[in-house]
């Protein structure tokens, strides 16, 4: 009979991660829970919160050589604003391999929490459309699970972590459990009934998000406070974050070890009884290698880190990943592209007397309209996008100098509008993850090389996003419409997800229907790298879904003796 | 603020400095002076204290201005937002900011194009005024500052007058002054009212 360190070794301590260690731990297993980051506590380290412009280091913008020469990749996620610099990785000192690497974007975090610190907080499930689209137009391997399977886990996660939102009835936007949304302002609430009166069947709601609209007592909780300061972590418990929401009720069944800077490099694999027996880490402080063993493993250091890990685990005397019996490790690695924006003036008089007091953490959104009941015959591309937006007034343009200056500082400009649609990105079989053995980094791990291009559906629903969203500008009667179409680099939605794809068939798949291994019964990968696909919305809901649907399952066999 | 008292609050990048403020005493010198002196249970408190130096970004890192430059960039700090109904740029500390940003954090061709419009700034009032333009009345410095907004100043870069606004604007409404006496600071505003009448405070809220 085998000895193990522990029951479960969880990789990744960010919203999958938190999730594995809370739901394990909460069955009973002893568990160890790996970050490569340093430790944040839950108040304690959150070292910018509550502080004023004057308070934080050059007043809020990191100076742009230091961004340029360590933030290349992070100061897209936000890496150059001094509140949250501490929070994201140092692309020099941990990068990937440019040199060889189309242009991508991978930003990373950089502690215990992962981007749970620091994500947008945008909280959708995917619809029985998104499920079906492989199968239905033909790219990448068929999802072999169907919404009503992951129905009851969004609905179980959604309960525990707080969500607001409004109930809509939307096929290809499910309700799920929530708390009162958050609401809107008199501008959004104008566009709101003009847009949809003029356009039957568009929809403008509150964007479902995981700030609480009400306490949540028993977890050591309070809603939000409109300080719209989630990014410096909250000390409320507002928002849904490991720190906040997993790490307390994992440590409060004392079946938890956490710990921080740790580098997982690769998994040990004994090809005979087709299992994980080891998870190999570098200590980022000592540079120390040791190796942790435990019945059951579950990945979710995120899509590309767990990606990566999973390409440096070879077979032994062999230069393959164990996990690769498939030849698709590595492969369908997607994100959203939402570099196309638009936008437009609220003329109406009746809404110049008010502001808006309070900061909200969240905005506005327009689900899906295209190609919901097979495809439309206007659209020249498969698929579709959704919008987020908000609208606010900025402070009045600065006009000469001096008093006059100062006082018309004092003013508000006008109510406006701003939308960015996030469009579904199709799983291409040659976008790639790869290591460069020629390239280690200072863990002794090849560096990644990216080869990721968005391609000509993503492009065309780009283009059609903008020409959709002028037209509900101007069909809501916005003034001073427009709308752009930027430069499109993936990752840079940091929705990045697959690479170790889920599928039914072991010959086309990395996971199974459970995010177990194929070629490892007792290794689950629950993060963004199992995704088939990307849908349009945001995917941490859906991660957390399947995170404590494969802990449940997990902890079935393991009792059961299957694994 | 003198140069050397700059250099104190910003620790590491000013070696040379520091170590004048110090007596010639680097770090671990004195804490190994201090230990020798008072036992060990000193010198923890005293390592802590030491080792909360200020982190960079908050004053300049080392003198980025002379010192008739720092009373010049006062003197047009002022004028830009000048003390009204509530302090203006020199009460909130613009010229220290702008000082900051110009050692710290400006590319060098951004900071030698803003040298050299100070530069032609004041000889251009010396030319018009016969004197400094710090030393020159309100209206005079305005006047300048008119010449230099729309462009008639010869020799001056076009951006010049844009560049020391947006400074001083953002230096401004970042301080604690502007944040919390020009504009209204609500740290935890504890609700959203997403329909608040602007009448109740006739001001902008500080982000």
């Amino acid at each position: 009979m085998a000895t193990y360190d522990f029951d479960a070794i969880v990789i990744g301590s960010g919203i999958s991660g938190g999730w594995a260690a809370k739901e394990l731990c909460e069955k009973g297993m002893k568990v160890l829970m790996l970050d490569r980051g340093r430790m944040v506590e839950h108040r304690k380290d959150y070292i910018t919160e509550g502080k004023g412009p004057w308070q934080l280091p050059y007043r809020g913008n990191l100076p742009p050589a230091e961004v340029e020469r360590d933030y290349i990749m992070a100061k897209w996620g936000g890496a150059n604003l001094t509140a949250q610099t501490h929070y994201y990785n140092n692309d020099r000192l941990n990068p990937i391999d440019f040199e060889n690497s189309k242009p991508f974007r991978w930003v990373r975090p950089n502690q215990v929490g992962g981007k749970s610190l620091i994500w947008g907080r945008v909280a959708l499930r995917w619809s029985k459309i998104d499920f079906e689209a492989n199968k239905r137009d033909g790219h990448g391997s068929p999802w072999p699970v169907t919404y009503d399977e992951i129905a009851p886990w969004y609905s179980y996660v959604e309960k525990y972590a707080g969500i607001a939102g409004s109930k809509e009835g939307l096929p290809q936007l499910p309700d799920g459990e929530y708390q009162p949304p958050h609401p809107m302002n008199v501008a959004e609430t104008w566009v709101k009934e003009r847009l949809e009166r003029a356009i039957p069947g568009r929809k403008l709601i509150s964007t479902r998000t995981a700030n609480m609209t009400e306490d949540k007592p028993e977890q050591g909780r309070a809603r939000c406070q409109s300080r719209s300061m989630c990014a410096r972590g909250c000390s409320f418990g507002a928002y849904f974050s490991t720190q906040s929401v997993t790490l307390p009720a994992a440590r409060k069944t004392n079946n938890l070890t956490l710990l921080s800077d740790k580098v997982v490099t690769n998994l040990e694999y004994d090809p005979k009884t087709k299992r994980v027996t080891g998870v190999r880490v570098v200590d980022a402080n000592t540079m120390q290698a040791h190796v942790y063993t435990s019945r059951i493993v579950f990945l979710c250091a995120s899509t590309l880190a767990s990606t990566q890990i999973l390409l440096n685990s070879r077979l032994p005397g062999s230069e393959r990943s164990f996990a690769d019996s498939s030849g698709l490790l590595g492969h369908y690695i997607m994100d959203h592209s939402f570099r196309t924006s638009f936008w437009g003036t609220v003329p109406d008089a009746e809404l110049s007397p008010y502001i808006a007091y309070g900061r909200r953490p969240n905005g506005v959104y327009i689900p899906r309209f295209r190609n919901l009941d097979g495809q439309d015959a206007d659209a020249d591309f498969v698929r579709g996008y959704g919008m987020q937006g908000a609208a606010g007034r900025s402070p009045a343009g600065a006009v000469g100098f001096g008093k006059a200056m100062k006082e018309g500082l004092r003013q508000y400009g006008p109510w406006e509008i701003r939308f960015n649609a996030f469009a579904e990105c199709l799983p291409y079989e040659d976008n790639t993850l790869t290591l460069n053995p020629a390239k280690l980094d200072r863990f002794g791990v090849p560096l990644a090389v990216f080869n990721v291009t968005f391609r000509e559906n993503e492009m065309r629903m780009m283009r059609d996003a903008a020409l959709q969203g002028e037209a509900m500008m101007r069909a809501a009667g916005l003034v001073g419409v427009g709308s752009v179409n930027e430069e499109h680099v993936p990752g840079d939605a940091i929705h990045e997800m697959g690479g170790a794809c889920m599928g039914a068939d072991p010959r086309k798949s990395v996971v199974n229907r459970w995010s177990q291994a194929h070629d490892a019964p007792n290794l689950f990968i629950t993060d963004g790298a199992q995704m088939a696909s990307t849908a349009c919305v945001n995917p941490s809901m859906t991660f957390m879904a399947f995170t404590a649907r494969a802990a449940d399952h997990a902890v079935k066999l393991v009792k059961a003796g299957t694994i | 603020m003198s140069a050397i008292r700059l250099t104190i609050l910003t620790g590491t990048r000013q070696t040379v400095l520091r170590r004048i403020d110090m007596g010639f005493l680097d770090r671990r010198d004195l804490l190994a002076g201090t230990a020798a002196l008072f036992g060990a249970e000193l010198v923890a408190p005293l390592a802590k204290a030491l080792a909360a130096e200020m982190p960079a970004g908050f004053s300049p890192s080392h003198a980025a201005l002379t010192v008739d430059q720092r009373i010049l960039v006062s003197a047009i700090s002022e004028r830009i937002i000048p003390t009204t109904d509530t302090p203006g740029a020199n009460a909130a500390g613009v010229p220290a900011f702008i000082e900051m940003m110009l050692a710290d954090w400006y590319e060098p061709t951004d900071r030698n194009e803003f040298m050299n419009g100070l530069g032609v700034l004041e000889g251009y009032a010396r030319i018009q005024y016969g004197t400094a333009f710090a030393s020159a009345a309100p209206e005079e410095q305005d006047l300048v500052l008119t010449q230099a907004m729309t462009g008639k100043i010869s020799g001056l870069a076009g951006n010049f007058f844009e560049h020391c606004r947006q400074l001083t604007i953002m230096g401004y409404y970042t301080s604690e002054i502007g944040c919390k006496q020009e504009r209204v600071y609500v740290p935890v505003p504890g609700r959203y009212d997403g329909k608040y009448p602007y009448a109740q405070v006739k001001r902008v809220f500080s982000s």
